[in-house]
């Protein structure tokens, strides 16, 4: 797989840009736990009730146990959601991730506050081990047909793919990061007036095992992996495209 | 693929459910970048039956298997496939353990028949070599030499 990081990033990057695409940002670690699944919520609800006195079970927790750790697709999905005001807490056998509430980015320095404030009660907790994965993942939805505004299409025959329903993945490396770009033009959001269609920009940027430690370098890799997906997301924009956007700059 | 974002759920959650249509649960999932490569790595160095122990080990073992057992570390596992790809073994490969303390071991025989143990471990490799008597620990950088030492 080549390493080249193919979108050329911009000079400039802006401090903010409105409308806000992001759906959903979620910063989460894997990890080996230190105790069984079933003490591992309680254990994590007694550092957190304050902030976050809200839980709900999600339904993948009615899969039994030896089901879920035998499949890769189920392994590290959350089970259980603790919900505050401004973010939601997600907590699995081997998975802890912080999320924003749809629709309303808080923006990095709250998000990296919230963090930080996060992995001390994590520690305090003390079930997690050893940390398998890191990474910060955004989801943003646009409307209309989004690669008309991206540096990135299909072609076929050398000409460009339009008009058609198209979902395209990739695999990038920057650096010790991975980062797996997922662009469609066929999505659907849930929004306060109904359901609307659009497309949807999904960037995930990890750090594996050997590069990760979530109560050492945990809060720097975060930052690293939002500023490759923040250099990602305007490498992709055309510039016509982010003067759209109302770019505002330090 | 549609994506599908409900009101109830957050995006990172119900993306992953919309993935799972149900010929994608019964038989096709979406690879981790460089699963593959390393599937065949394991396939061509240690034979199927070391692929399907480590398979074993990945999946099938929860904390506190056997006595107080730990689960595979991620990082030994890591540093495993690191020495794999730079390891050469003899005829049959190596066997493969999984250790208590969540490591994971390759044991052999060298063209001496002399026996070559080393386990990976969440923070470094432990190695022993009959043939010069020699053993020792390496952190994860020295994996790929340590590799081509074990192999001569």
């Amino acid at each position: 797989m080549s390493d080249a990081f193919p979108f050329q990033i911009p000079e400039r990057l802006p401090i903010r840009i409105e409308p806000c695409p992001i759906v959903e940002a979620i910063f989460e670690a894997r990890f080996v736990g230190l105790e069984p699944w079933a003490t591992m919520p309680g254990l994590l609800f007694a550092q957190i009730r304050e902030k976050y006195p809200e839980q709900k079970t999600l339904p993948v927790a009615q899969v039994p146990e030896e089901l879920r750790r035998q499949d890769p697709a189920l392994i590290h999905l959350p089970l259980i959601q603790f919900l505050s005001g401004r973010f939601l807490i997600q907590l699995g056998p081997r998975v802890v991730s912080l999320v924003t509430k749809p629709n309303t980015y808080p923006g990095w320095k709250v998000i990296e506050q919230e963090l930080g404030w996060l992995l001390e009660r994590l520690r305090t907790a003390g079930f997690i081990g050893e940390t398998e994965r890191l990474s910060a993942r955004y989801i943003d939805f646009f409307d209309g047909d989004v690669f008309k505004a991206l540096r990135l299409g299909l072609q076929v025959n050398g000409q460009p793919l339009k008009g058609l329903q198209t979902d395209l993945t990739t695999v990038l490396r920057r650096g010790a990061l991975t980062i797996r770009l997922n662009v469609t033009n066929g999505a659907i959001v849930a929004t306060k007036d109904g359901p609307k269609p659009g497309s949807v920009l999904d960037m995930d940027a990890w750090y594996g095992p050997m590069e990760a430690d979530l109560f050492g370098n945990g809060l720097a890799r975060f930052g690293e992996a939002h500023q490759v997906i923040k250099d990602l997301f305007f490498g992709l924009l055309t510039p016509e495209n982010l003067a759209s956007l109302n770019p505002v700059y330090e | 693929m549609t994506a599908l974002f409900y009101q109830s759920l957050p995006a990172s959650f119900s993306l992953v459910e919309a993935l799972r249509e149900p010929a994608a649960v019964a038989a096709v999932r979406r690879t981790a970048p460089d699963e593959l490569a390393r599937e065949e790595l394991l396939l061509r160095k240690l034979g199927p039956r070391g692929w399907g122990r480590v398979h074993h080990f990945r999946n099938y073992y929860a904390s506190d298997w056997g006595e107080n057992g730990r689960v595979l570390s991620p990082k030994a596992l890591d540093a495993f496939f690191r020495f794999v790809e730079e390891a050469q073994f003899p005829a049959g490969g190596p066997s493969v353990f999984l250790t208590d303390r969540g490591g994971i071991e390759l044991c052999w025989e060298d063209r001496e028949g002399r026996p070559v143990q080393i386990e990976f471990t969440g923070t470094g490799a432990e190695f022993y070599q009959a043939a010069t008597e020699e053993e020792g620990v390496v952190a994860f950088d020295s994996l790929a030499q340590l590799a081509r030492r074990l192999s001569a």
